[in-house]
């Protein structure tokens, strides 16, 4: 079995890049909402020296306007952008799994290296040439390695865009180029404690012995070194979990029912939102999943996953519990017993439209969202459905009506492109 | 979790982002008007623009006509361009192109790429072809699938 980790390359500035030619080659940054910081850079800006996080005003201070392009975020158009590219790989790959708004996994059999190249290699042209979006893709026999496989695909044209850690010498070779800071799943803070124990690159890391792994280190750092080794054994929900907010539960008793599988979602997406607003974050995509138990061969076999896009990003329970309903209800089929379901939120990002000193924001409606929220999550634990279906009927993701449009007015975004995926009123123009 | 079409038969999959809609009309099977039968051999009971005209759903994308540079093909000022960008472009194709830093839609004229240059042909006698040089900065950015055009406003 093989894993091919596929990463979409600079995703919001390529998402804007597509409809905006003109600026291949040339340093472009997308702004976190309310243009406060920088939160995606192009190759270009990077080498410049433009950091992440650095805030707007600051950036502006070293590069002029037609040194850096800056963008506001538009999360319209990155989430259809993903969406577009993410139907293609799923289309690709018996199976498929989205971690995060640019990034997923296919689940490969096994086959030879130069095989495997070819796929990563053909897919990743055929997706750029569809959709206009650039993509690397990393495949290796485990998660950690695919992904060190990424990032070489992604630092060296040469790859092809597409990078295969395979066999001992590759792998050797990979580590010994790897700083341990760069490995998947070791933090900051393990690293600078590899760092004082004179272990700096991934390679130093994997060949100590195992007992000195799980002397010093947590069981997580323990599977990282398992993998870094050649091992599987990152389960598969682990990848969304350190990327992006998910609840899903396994059912004791196979739900058919759409009204209990709907409250289950809605009451996961409810939890999913609690976990949001407690680390003062928005989410641009609603991701359902259901599945029946693919153990049992004796009954029928169904499982769907779709991602529903908010028209703004958001926290609120109310538009997380509409968007979840309304994936489900496309992806839900009589006749089917579900095993297992769940709510994944994606294109998570720092909401900052909270910070007191933007004058703009009025503190009354806030406080009234928030207290919206605290009384809509309470009723969904105690009540149930019917409140939730209430919430999504006032709050459908329709333009121009509701709550979600009406937010969105008030988040600056002085540098916003248009919408030209998702509105008739933005349409590229030709002459 | 991911799931395996593999282990699961059934998988159905959903369109995203704006073709996940549908809008089924009656299949009127009288009306012959040289519309060409896309839908023939697919065996349903309504048409579906959706699913009937789009063959790539994730490379389709719509652009707005300006101007009349195109009129004698029958695209004016105001119709909407369907853009296919799986498609390969082929000599004769109506393209939508970046070109001076904007897009334009064109016939696209591979007649002399043998000398080293193509041209975009306008279907106007007032607009001259756009000539494109083997080093210039060109791309072509999808190929026209179809044109809507709005006649009876509202």
């Amino acid at each position: 079995m093989l894993y091919a980790i596929c990463d979409c390359d600079n995703c919001f500035v390529s998402c804007e890049r597509v409809f905006r030619p003109d600026l291949e080659g040339k340093a472009v940054v997308v702004l976190s909402n309310n243009d406060g910081c920088v939160v995606a850079r192009s190759s270009e800006a990077k080498k410049l020296g433009v950091k992440m996080g650095m805030p707007y005003y600051q950036m502006r201070q070293m590069y002029g306007e037609s040194q850096v392009i800056a963008f506001s975020s538009n999360y319209e158009l990155y989430a259809d952008m993903t969406a577009r590219v993410m139907s293609l790989l799923r289309k690709a790959a018996p199976s498929f799994f989205r971690y995060s708004i640019d990034e997923a996994f296919c689940v490969l059999p096994d086959m030879a290296m130069d095989e495997a190249k070819r796929w990563g290699e053909a897919q990743a042209a055929w997706i750029r040439k569809a959709t206009g979006m650039p993509l690397s893709i990393g495949i290796a026999r485990n998660k950690t390695l695919a992904k060190l496989a990424v990032s070489f695909a992604k630092k060296y044209p040469g790859y092809n865009k597409c990078c295969v850690i395979d066999g001992e010498e590759k792998r050797e070779k990979a580590l010994r180029l790897t700083d341990i800071g760069d490995v998947w799943g070791i933090g900051r803070r393990i690293e600078r404690k590899m760092l004082d124990q004179r272990i700096s690159s991934a390679w130093d890391f994997s060949v100590m012995p195992s007992e000195w792994v799980e002397t010093r280190y947590n069981v997580a750092v323990l599977r990282t070194w398992r993998e870094l080794n050649g091992m599987d054994c990152i389960p598969d929900e682990e990848m969304a979990t350190r990327k992006s907010i998910t609840v899903s539960r396994s059912f004791e008793h196979p739900v058919s029912d759409y009204k209990l599988l709907s409250t289950h979602v809605a009451n996961f997406a409810a939890r999913c939102a609690e976990k949001l607003r407690r680390q003062e974050s928005v989410a641009a995509i609603v991701g359902v999943y259901i599945v029946t138990n693919r153990f049992r061969k004796d009954v029928a076999q169904y499982g769907n996953t779709l991602d529903y896009r908010l028209s703004t990003p958001s926290s609120s329970s109310l538009d997380i519990v509409a968007g979840a309903q309304q994936a489900l209800k496309l992806i839900y089929r009589s006749g089917y017993s579900y095993k297992k379901a769940g709510v994944i939120l994606m294109g998570v990002s720092k909401n900052d439209i909270y910070q007191p000193d933007l004058f703009e924001f009025s503190p009354e409606r806030n406080e009234k969202r928030r207290k919206l929220d605290c009384i809509l999550d309470e009723i969904n634990h105690s009540q149930g459905r019917d409140t939730v279906i209430l919430g999504s009927q006032q709050y459908t993701h329709e333009r121009g009506k509701g709550k979600a449009s009406a937010f969105k007015d008030i988040i600056r975004h002085e540098y916003r492109s248009g919408s030209p995926t998702t509105n008739w009123d933005d349409l590229i123009e030709l002459h | 979790m991911f799931i395996s079409m593999q282990t699961i038969p059934e998988y159905i999959k959903i369109l995203d982002a704006e073709f996940g809609t549908t809008c089924s009309l009656p299949f009127a099977s009288a009306i012959k008007a040289g519309f060409p039968s896309v839908a023939d051999g697919y065996g349903n009971d309504s048409i579906d623009f959706n699913r009937d005209l789009i063959r790539h759903p994730e490379s389709t994308f719509y652009g707005r006509v300006y101007g009349d540079s195109m009129i004698e093909a029958g695209i004016c000022d105001g119709d909407i361009a369907v853009i296919d960008r799986a498609a390969d472009a082929v000599d004769g194709d109506i393209v939508v192109a970046f070109v001076n830093n904007e897009f334009t839609i064109k016939y696209l004229d591979l007649g002399h790429r043998h000398e080293g240059y193509i041209l975009l042909r306008p279907a106007n006698p007032n607009f001259s072809p756009i000539r494109v040089n083997e080093d210039d900065d060109f791309r072509i950015w999808g190929v026209v699938a179809w044109t809507i055009k709005q006649w009876k406003k509202n």
